[in-house]
């Protein structure tokens, strides 16, 4: 109490029992005189209002509280929990058990499971294969790599043309070109061409089986969550970090909605941090997926990513669309 | 070398009270054993051995950073300056690379976009091409060529010009091509 009025912040404990012993005095004096002025025997709301009415501050201070008191009950209360019980999965799997996972809310910093859902084991639960991770990493890495490191070769270096000096009669060595590869200044043999794109492309397959493995180790690690969505109530950064740590998430933390215009609290409050990054399901990527070490997915993102998937699982134009790359078919 | 050999008398046992002249003897000839009091403790204790007394060391035998006196010229060693891995560029790495897979796709023509389309650190010649150096400067030359490369850039062009003239004269008659594997 004396913290809140901005006193010190570790009080004395005799000044606290003071304090306290004359909170409580006020209050049982104040009380007793309530149960005078109205109905003998009864303490009344009114009967307070009344005592006070003199003191404007105190007044004031009661009148609000009371108000405030008034539109706490008026304000719509949420259903009891759980909210969300069940999901219907796309193309049920005949086999697999479904992957079951709490639903999360994100406008409290406590954690509050607002229901279970199920989870396609196609999408969720495959056998996180390293070798395809690895593979899908390296291609991030290298498809888009170009080296522009250049050497020139001697005919390339500038000047060089005259003989440096007669042929015979010197008593030096014999040279033509003051830029041939043997001069310091000259040009460079076997060196560095720019540019040297380094890209290829991984295949249709490995590609999805690359996402799907990667979601399964991340949701068999523990480091996939589902939030309801991710409105949060304040764009204070702070809000945010408490709430990453209250739940034992991050230190980095991906948050991917469906759209790619995301609620302004939390873009203004990932955008203090530079390891909580917010991110479409359209721009969802094994890289971004390791690098987080959490992935934070609201429950349209998961409906997305797992139509987007299974729908590439069960094609009927798989040939079609899992062709290998050409350069003119793009 | 004597210094360091102590000498004891050590005195023969008495073999019998009674033989008075055996006493005598063996008190008149002491048994000499020589005793090395020299221990490798003491040895380092006195520390190493002086050696080309008065002779001053040039070398820094000092263990790393071998120029600590010379405050004129610094070792050639860059600082470390970490990179922000977080920053923009990095914390985004790889986003879109999956768009083909999980982008939505067109109404009309059921196409998605696909992630070479999206290479915009690359120049738009170079975005999904695959290829050696000959392949990829004849693919610049067939685009920069329309784009007033030549006229903004004289000399680069005529050196394109000459590489590629180069590259096709090598792979045309110094190597082999596949169709010539069993030749």
């Amino acid at each position: 109490m004396m913290f809140g009025f901005g006193d010190e912040q570790n009080p004395y404990t005799e000044s606290v029992d003071l304090l306290e012993d004359l909170v409580i005095e006020y209050i049982t004096e104040t009380t007793h005189k309530a149960m005078e002025t109205g109905r003998t025997g009864r303490v009344q709301v009114e009967d307070m209002v009344f005592l006070v009415r003199k003191d404007t501050r105190k007044f004031a201070r009661v009148n609000d509280l009371l108000t405030m008191n008034e539109e706490l009950k008026k304000a719509p209360t949420r259903p009891p929990l759980p909210i969300i019980c069940s999901r219907k999965l796309a193309f049920p799997p005949k086999f697999k058990i479904p992957r079951q996972v709490w639903v999360s809310n994100m406008d409290t910093v406590e954690e509050e499971k607002l229901g279970l859902i199920d989870l396609h084991p196609e999408v969720f639960a495959e056998r996180p294969r390293l070798d395809i991770i690895h593979e899908n990493v390296r291609w991030q890495q290298l498809y888009r790599h170009v080296s522009y490191a250049h050497t020139k070769m001697s005919y390339e270096v500038r000047g060089g043309g005259r003989k440096p000096r007669p042929q015979k009669g010197s008593g030096r060595s014999r040279h033509g070109s003051i830029r041939s590869p043997i001069w310091v200044g000259g040009g460079v043999v076997h060196g560095p061409r720019s540019p040297k794109p380094y890209f290829y492309m991984l295949g249709f397959n490995a590609r999805l089986n690359g996402l799907r493995s990667t979601l399964s180790a991340k949701l068999a690690q523990d480091d996939l969550h589902i939030v309801e969505s991710l409105d949060i109530p304040t764009d204070d950064p702070k809000y945010l970090e408490a709430l990453v740590e209250e739940r034992g998430w991050g230190p980095s933390v991906l948050f991917v909605d469906d759209h790619d215009i995301m609620p302004l609290n939390i873009t203004a409050a990932s955008d203090a941090y530079g390891h909580y990054n917010l991110m479409p399901v359209y721009g969802l990527n094994v890289f971004s997926m390791l690098k987080h070490t959490t992935l934070v997915m609201t429950l349209s993102a998961v409906e997305r990513l797992e139509e987007r998937i299974l729908f590439h699982l069960n094609r009927n134009d798989a040939a079609e669309a899992t062709a290998k790359y050409k350069l003119s078919s793009v | 070398m004597i210094s360091t050999l102590g000498a004891t008398l050590k005195y023969r046992s008495l073999v019998g009270t009674a033989n008075q002249a055996s006493k005598v003897v063996a008190l008149f000839s002491p048994e000499w054993t020589t005793v090395r009091f020299r221990f490798h403790a003491d040895k380092v204790a006195k520390g190493p051995v002086p050696r080309r007394f008065g002779y001053e060391e040039k070398i820094f035998k000092g263990g790393l950073l071998p120029r600590t006196s010379y405050q004129d010229k610094r070792l050639p060693i860059p600082d470390y300056k970490p990179k922000n891995s977080w920053n923009e560029k990095r914390a985004l790495f790889g986003q879109n690379d999956y768009i083909d897979i999980l982008g939505p796709s067109n109404e009309i023509t059921q196409k998605t976009l696909h992630p070479t389309q999206l290479l915009y650190n690359v120049p738009h010649w170079l975005r999904g091409v695959k290829g050696n150096e000959y392949q990829v400067l004849l693919r610049k030359r067939k685009f920069v060529q329309k784009e007033g490369y030549p006229i903004t850039h004289p000399t680069k062009w005529a050196e394109l010009n000459v590489r590629i003239k180069k590259l096709y004269k090598y792979l045309n008659t110094k190597t082999k091509s596949p169709f010539w594997k069993h030749a």
